[in-house]
This record gives C-alpha cells, sequence and structure tokens, in this order.
C-alpha cells in the first residue's frame, strides 16, 4: 500500500447467460501496490455492479480468485497491480481456460473438485512431512502431531495453463494428479496408484511444467506427477515379479 | 407425516447463512439459499481464520467465551476436515499485559475454557520463533480455520440434505402479500440478467453486514454500521499455533498460522459502505509493527496479502429485542410489525453453529413446529461436496 | 463451448507466449518429429529410386552433392539431435531424475544438440 497513484485501464472478458463473450474496458485510478482483485471488486462496487467474479479469503488461502491477468495465470488477490503493469498500462483480466464460465470472470469448478475428492486427498495435513521432500530443513524440527493445512488450494491456475488440459476433458489434471502424489505418500493406499495409472492419468502429461510454473502454493504439481509415475512404474515392477497384488 | 414441507428462503450464503441452510435442512424443511457472489465472498471468507477458544473474551464478555468453547469443541468434531488444531497461546510481553494475567486466569476459569500456565523456556520450546523477552504464557485451545471451507462444508451438508443454492443470486426487494407479510424475495440472476419471484413461507435475511440495506424500503429495518478490520498475510510460517496478545481486546493481538503463512490482525474502525472498503497504509504499517513484536522473525518475511472486512455493528437505538446478546437475531413481527421475516446477524464464525441452531429454532417457533437440532452431533460432509453435481448424495 | 477443452485447440500447444521452456520443448518436439517423419518417407522415395540402377544412384549422389541439399540434410541431423535428446529429458524426469532442475538440464541437452549439430556442419562442409 502507498499513496502513489496510477491510472490503469483494466480490459475485462464480459459474458452474460448464452451470448458471445466479449471485452469491457474501465479506466481505474489505483494505489498499485493494491492487489488485482482490488480492481476487479473496485469495478463492481462502482463502475458496473453486473461483473460477476469468484473470490473470498483475500489472501491466498482459498483458492477461489484465479483468473487470467495479462495472458497469464494469477491468484489475483495477491498479484499487486505494480507486478503486471505500469502507470498508463492496461490489465487485461479473463477467466480460467479449460473450465466452463458460469458468467464474466467466474468458472465451474464441479469436475474439478469432483476429481479432487476422488483421490480422497485431506486438506489438513501433518506439518512434518508436509513440504516437498527436496525443500530443505522446512518444518523439519517440527513436532509430529503439529498440523496444517495443505499447499493445494484449488484454485485450478495449473489446470488452466495444462497445454493437455486444454484437448482433453477427460485429463485427470496437474493438481488431482498432485492430490493422488500427497494422499499416496500419506496413506499407502495403493488403489490411487491404480486410478492414475492410465491415459487419462499420470502418463498423458507431457512435462511441460507449466503447471509448476503457475502454482501460487509452492504445491509443485509436475515434480509430484513425475513423483507419482515413478511410484506407478515400481508398482508395475513389483506386481511383474509377483511382490504386489 | 402429513405435513407439507415449509419452505424458507434464506439470503446470502456467509457462515451463518450455509450453517442456517443446513440446520434448517436437516429437520425436514425446504430452503432455498439467495447468494449475490460465490459462497463466503462477504465478510465470512475474509475473516482472520481463528477458531477462538474463548480466551480473548474471557474478561470482557464471558456469555461470549463460554459460546465460543462450546463451539470449538463443536466444530472440532464436526468440521475436522478445515482446521488446523495445534492449540494457541496467550503471551504478556510488558509488565502491564503480566498485570493482567489473574485476570484472565480467572475468567477462562470461570467460562471453562482449559488453560494452562507455561513458563517462558517452555513456550518458547513450543515455539522458538516467539518474541524472547515474553514474561508470562498461557496454553489455550485455540485452531485456525480455512474460511470458504468452513462455509462450504455447511454448504455442501445442506446440499445433501436438499437446500438449494443459487450462487450469483441478488436479493432485490422483499415480495409482500398485501398485507404486512413476506411472502417471498424478487431475485436477480446476475449470470443473464434475468429477474423472477422466490415464494416461500419465511425468509430469513443473513446478510450480515448488508443486513440493513437488503431490508431497505421493505418497513423493516436493522441499522446496522459496518465496523471493517485490517488484516495481513505474510509468507512464511515461523509458528504453528496462534498466538494471542495476553491484554484486554484491542488491535493487532492475535497471529495465526494458516498453510505456509501468518495471517495478523486486526483492526476495527467504523465505515461508510461496505461494498468497497480500501486497506490504508497506516493499518497495514502498524499491523506490521504489531506482528514483530509478537513474533519478531516476521520482519524477514514478504508480505503476501493485505485485505480487510467488515463486521456488522447493530446500532444502538435499534428497536426489536435481539434473541441473544452475543448475536442479533430479530424477528420483524415483534419490531416492526412485519411477518414471515427474520434477520439475523453479528456473532462470530466460531459460533456460526450456534447462531443457526437459535434462528432455526425461532423459525420452528413461527411455523409452529417442534423439530430438536441435530447439528451438533454429526460430522459434516465434505467441502468439496458442494461442487458435486448431487451434493455427494449417492 | 468455448473455454473448454477441446482437441481443436491442439493450435494452442504451438503458442508460445507465456509459456515455459518445458512447452517450448514440446513445441520444439512435435516439429522435429513432423519434420523427422516427412524425412522418413522422402528417404524410402529415394531409397526406391536406387532399385533402378547405377544410373540412377549416380545423379543421386550429383543431386547429393548440392549445398542445399547438404543443409538439409543438416536439418535432419538437427532435428534427430533435439527430438532424442529431449526424449530423453522427459525419461529422465519421469524416473524422478533432476526434476527440480529440468529447465537447467533442457538447456544443457540443447546446448549439446547445438554443439553436435555444428561439428557435423564442419564435417560436411569443410571435411568431406
Ligand atoms: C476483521 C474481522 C475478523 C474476524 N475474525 C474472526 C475470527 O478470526 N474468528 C471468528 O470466529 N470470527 C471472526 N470474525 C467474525 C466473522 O467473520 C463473522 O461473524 C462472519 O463472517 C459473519 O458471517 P455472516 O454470514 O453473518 O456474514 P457475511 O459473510 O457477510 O455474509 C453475508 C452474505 O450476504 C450476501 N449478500 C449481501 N447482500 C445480498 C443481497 N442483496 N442478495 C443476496 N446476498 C446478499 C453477501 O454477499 C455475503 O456473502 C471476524 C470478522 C471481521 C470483520
Ligand atoms: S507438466 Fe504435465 S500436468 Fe503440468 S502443465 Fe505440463 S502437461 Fe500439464
Ligand atoms: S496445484 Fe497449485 S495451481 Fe493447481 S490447484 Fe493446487 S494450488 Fe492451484
Ligand atoms: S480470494 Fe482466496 S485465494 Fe484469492
Amino acid at each position: 500500500m502507498s499513496h502513489e497513484r496510477w491510472t490503469v485501464t483494466f480490459i475485462v472478458s464480459r459474458r452474460k447467460g448464452e451470448q458471445p463473450p466479449h471485452f469491457q474496458s474501465f479506466q481505474l485510478e489505483v494505489d498499485p501496490d493494491e492487489y488485482v482483485l482490488d480492481g476487479v471488486e473496485r469495478i463492481w462496487a462502482f463502475h458496473d455492479r453486473s461483473l460477476v467474479f469468484r473470490h473470498a479469503c483475500h489472501h491466498s488461502t482459498c483458492g477461489a480468485c484465479g483468473m487470467l491477468v495479462n495472458g497469464v495465470e494469477k491468484l489475483t488477490c495477491i498479484t499487486p497491480i505494480r507486478s503486471v503493469t505500469s502507470n498508463g498500462g492496461k490489465v487485461k483480466v479473463e477467466p480460467l481456460r479449460n473450465f466452463p464460465v458460469i458468467s464474466d470472470l467466474s468458472v465451474d469448478m464441479s469436475t474439478f473438485y469432483t476429481r479432487m475428492e476422488e483421490t480422497c486427498a485431506p486438506q489438513v495435513v501433518p506439518v512434518r512431512g508436509s513440504a516437498l521432500p527436496y525443500e530443505k530443513g522446512l518444518f523439519e524440527q517440527a513436532d509430529p502431531a503439529y498440523e496444517r493445512l495443505a499447499d493445494c488450494i484449488e484454485c485450478g491456475c495449473c489446470i488452466s495453463a495444462c497445454p493437455v488440459a486444454v484437448t482433453t476433458p477427460e485429463y485427470q489434471g496437474p493438481a488431482v494428479l498432485a492430490a493422488a502424489q500427497q494422499a499416496f505418500s500419506l496413506t499407502g493406499h495403493a488403489g490411487l496408484l491404480e486410478k492414475m495409472d492410465g491415459a487419462d492419468g499420470v502418463w498423458r502429461c507431457h512435462s511441460g511444467f507449466e503447471c509448476t510454473a503457475v502454482c501460487p502454493s509452492n504445491v509443485d504439481p509436475a515434480w509430484r506427477i513425475m513423483d507419482l509415475r515413478r511410484k506407478v512404474i515400481g508398482r508395475r515392477i513389483k506386481r511383474l515379479f509377483g511382490l504386489a497384488k | 407425516m402429513a405435513f407439507s414441507k415449509p419452505h424458507i428462503i434464506v439470503i446470502g450464503a456467509g457462515f451463518t447463512g450455509c450453517a442456517l441452510a443446513y440446520d434448517l435442512a436437516r429437520r425436514g424443511m425446504d430452503v432455498t439459499v439467495i447468494e449475490r457472489g460465490e459462497i463466503a465472498s462477504g465478510t465470512s471468507g475474509r475473516t482472520h481464520g481463528l477458531l477462538h477458544s474463548g480466551g480473548r473474551y474471557c474478561v470482557s464478555d464471558q456469555e461470549s467465551a463460554v459460546e465460543c468453547i462450546q463451539e470449538n469443541i463443536i466444530l472440532r468434531k464436526i468440521a475436522r476436515q478445515c482446521i488446523e488444531f495445534n492449540g494457541g497461546l496467550f503471551v504478556a510481553l510488558t509488565e502491564e499485559d503480566a498485570a493482567y494475567a489473574p485476570r484472565f486466569a480467572e475468567g477462562a476459569a470461570a467460562c471453562g475454557i482449559e488453560i494452562e500456565q507455561i513458563s517462558p523456556q517452555e513456550a518458547l520450546r513450543l515455539e522458538p520463533n516467539l518474541n524472547p523477552k515474553v514474561l508470562t504464557v498461557f496454553t489455550v485451545p485455540d485452531g485456525s480455520f480455512d474460511p470458504l471451507r468452513l462455509a462450504l462444508a455447511f454448504a455442501a451438508s445442506g446440499r445433501y440434505f436438499g437446500a438449494q443454492f443459487h450462487p450469483y443470486h441478488e436479493a432485490q426487494v422483499l415480495v409482500f402479500d398485501g398485507q404486512r407479510r413476506v411472502k417471498g424475495v424478487r431475485v436477480l440472476n446476475r449470470t443473464d440478467g434475468s429477474t423472477r419471484e422466490v415464494h416461500g413461507d419465511l425468509v430469513v435475511n443473513a446478510t450480515g453486514a448488508w443486513a440493513g440495506k437488503v431490508l431497505a424500503g421493505s418497513g423493516a429495518q436493522v441499522n446496522v454500521t459496518p465496523t471493517p478490520g485490517v488484516m495481513v498475510a505474510y509468507d512464511r510460517r515461523l509458528i504453528n499455533r496462534p498466538i494471542n496478545r495476553l491484554t484486554p481486546p484491542s488491535d493487532g493481538d492475535i497471529i495465526i498460522p494458516q498453510r505456509r503463512m501468518m495471517v495478523i490482525g486486526t483492526t476495527s474502525y467504523e465505515a461508510e459502505d461496505v461494498d468497497y472498503i480500501p486497506v490504508e497504509d497506516e493499518q497495514v504499517q502498524q499491523m506490521y509493527s504489531d506482528a514483530v513484536a509478537l513474533v519478531p522473525g516476521v520482519a524477514g518475511c514478504r508480505m503476501r496479502g493485505a485485505y480487510m472486512s467488515a463486521r456488522p455493528l447493530v446500532g444502538k437505538g435499534q428497536s426489536g429485542r435481539s434473541l441473544a446478546r452475543t448475536f442479533k437475531c430479530f424477528d420483524h413481527l415483534e419490531a416492526d410489525g412485519i411477518d414471515g421475516l427474520v434477520t439475523i446477524t453479528g456473532g462470530k464464525a466460531t459460533t456460526c453453529r450456534v447462531m443457526a441452531e437459535k434462528t432455526a429454532d425461532l423459525v420452528c417457533k413461527k411455523l409452529g413446529l417442534s423439530i430438536a437440532c441435530e447439528t451438533h452431533a454429526y460430522a459434516l460432509r465434505s467441502y468439496r461436496d458442494y461442487y458435486t453435481p448431487n451434493g455427494g448424495r449417492p | 463451448m468455448e473455454n473448454q477443452p477441446s482437441p481443436k485447440k491442439f493450435l494452442y500447444w504451438f503458442d508460445p507466449r507465456h509459456r515455459q521452456p518445458g512447452t517450448w520443448a514440446f513445441i520444439l518436439n512435435r516439429i522435429t518429429a513432423l519434420g523427422l517423419t516427412f524425412y522418413l518417407v522422402l528417404h524410402l522415395v529415394v531409397l526406391s529410386n536406387l532399385t533402378k540402377g547405377a544410373e540412377g544412384y549416380d545423379t543421386f549422389l550429383e543431386f547429393a552433392r548440392q549445398p542445399v541439399v547438404k543443409f538439409g540434410e543438416l536439418l535432419v541431423i538437427a532435428a534427430g539431435l533435439i527430438h532424442g535428446l529431449n526424449g530423453l529429458r522427459v525419461v529422465l524426469t519421469t524416473f524422478g531424475i533432476g526434476v527440480t532442475i529440468q529447465r537447467q538440464v533442457f538447456w544443457m541437452l540443447m546446448a549439446l544438440a547445438a554443439i553436435g549439430t555444428a561439428a557435423f556442419a564442419y564435417v560436411m562442409f569443410f571435411v568431406a
């Protein structure tokens, strides 16, 4: 937050009912340290009450506010306006790709949430071991009894950025595979490996690492997918030698 | 039982509206929820996220404190899925703070909050990043929750029992039956611009800080002053449990962990308009120095987000008697001579279940029914089921 | 409905804007795969010409000495190196090797491909 003032043009994707989508521009006076979501909310509050968008926590814990900002997936509540444009510049805001649009900027999460639920990935996980294994020293000294909310906030940014998800609705998608990896690490439930071992599971991913680049919450879905592949292969090999059912 | 199900319309899907929809649906009623945005897009989504133990209120407002600890225990059972529960600390940093300790201990005992005084050394063993100058420390059963997911869990459970949710639908005006009785709401579908009337046996206004606005022009009244508070999130998790400053409730006195973050809150001032309240730089600075006082390591963190939300402060000149003192629940028949309308506002996220219980009791009474509340006894459905096509029902 | 996944959107794969090295790698792999397949067909056609006797062979060798053709062959070599080395990277990451440094691995392998191509170019144009 600062006392600086910028004039910024928000170019917002609009869509009502079955009408085709179009863009609408709004010129706003903003504090460049405010977040993109603040700008969007202000458009709703002062310029156009019909603007529909998803949001809840405004501090990156709920995952509701994922949008495309100047073509890139962003969690808009923690994306300072300063980081995406300059004074007199433009901010183009669109709904996430690869999700059905409900209206304007809000998208329908049902398929995604249904798939997440099918992995049974818990939101509350033990603090110890909850970080990525290669993040050395993080939370390691914590009491084993401590717990915390998991990293994935189910924002859908990774699915929007994934070049495989763009061509097939059947692909489970990075967040779901990452959730399966984490759930498997916690529970060892082999059914998860079986479920994700297929053409719409771990093998569809073509290792573009787009998901990891846009994930706002340190999940590193691509790393988890590669780890899941290794686990899937490991299980197949064991089965080959009759060591697993 | 030959009774046609009563149809209740709930306006607002924050914690209160979602918990109420679940309670009413569980009692066998038809429930329609009208919410202008996404679930929890009002005050609820933007709360601090502290599952109160009641410690914060055990001196100044014991009734609230008792309610908090009772609900804290219930939510830990029914909403485990979105609560991180590591307990919490109350810490005294100055002699003045420490002088408050005996009153705090007495209050907690009176309210049935399990606290324990531990030595500063022990506290620093539990939370190595705590300010090493702490003088007096108590443990309390605090926790932190994910705001959207807590609301979704109630909403999902409501859907499981048949409640219908209509997000992105705005209640425009109340519809009367010609007399002074509300028969429904005119609703704007914000996704396509169409409007329609929804009729029911009773309308519950659960719009929190917007409760007064929704009733505007209807003859019914609640005077609500939005009193916002600012919160700031930092990008590292240096603590594992909420740290409260051991003083009478004041600004910036609680820091909570959430995921990989810490969130410090909060302030309190009065605002005019609820729809958009800017976060001022001065408040962010104040939050920062308050946070550094409790956990000095905050100085080495990056700010991740700054946000605010507004409590509904119900005006002093309010006519009509509230059902409870800890939150405001009005039967508008009593207050304004308007039937078929109830307003519920105020309270806390931690106590949303019992607020819903009391409101659903009132709804039952108004409809001449006696059905007992069961929401305290069963775990909520998975929050993800809110988005699944049939609400998790087979 | 627009904004939803569809196989028709495969062109999006070739849109490099805002994309990571991983996707460039993917794009490179598609293009080189198409190129190599095309070359394979061409190769078979040319080979079948050789069955027409020694005369055909000689004219072909004459043709193959032209710099343009040599350059074409160089492209094939480059494509083969890029495709193969990239494939190696995918295999490695799949087995969990070098996942956290996949970007660096990508640039390293591409540098290798460039060096390899340059070496071949030197041999083709100056030595042979
Ligand atoms: C700064 C701050 C920090 C807090 N921290 C904590 C905490 O740490 N722990 C805790 O337990 N409690 C906390 N609280 C309290 C808690 O957040 C609130 O009590 C709770 O969110 C209120 O929920 P509600 O459902 O009544 O209101 P809201 O969440 O505001 O719900 C009202 C809903 O009505 C909708 N609405 C408005 N007008 C219309 C209309 N015309 N048509 C349809 N829908 C409409 C809005 O969109 C909104 O979603 C905090 C409050 C504040 C302000
Ligand atoms: S790495 Fe796999 S899952 Fe991630 S964006 Fe690329 S294709 Fe999608
Ligand atoms: S993996 Fe990351 S980007 Fe994908 S849904 Fe989870 S938090 Fe969002
Ligand atoms: S609004 Fe919750 S993550 Fe942005």
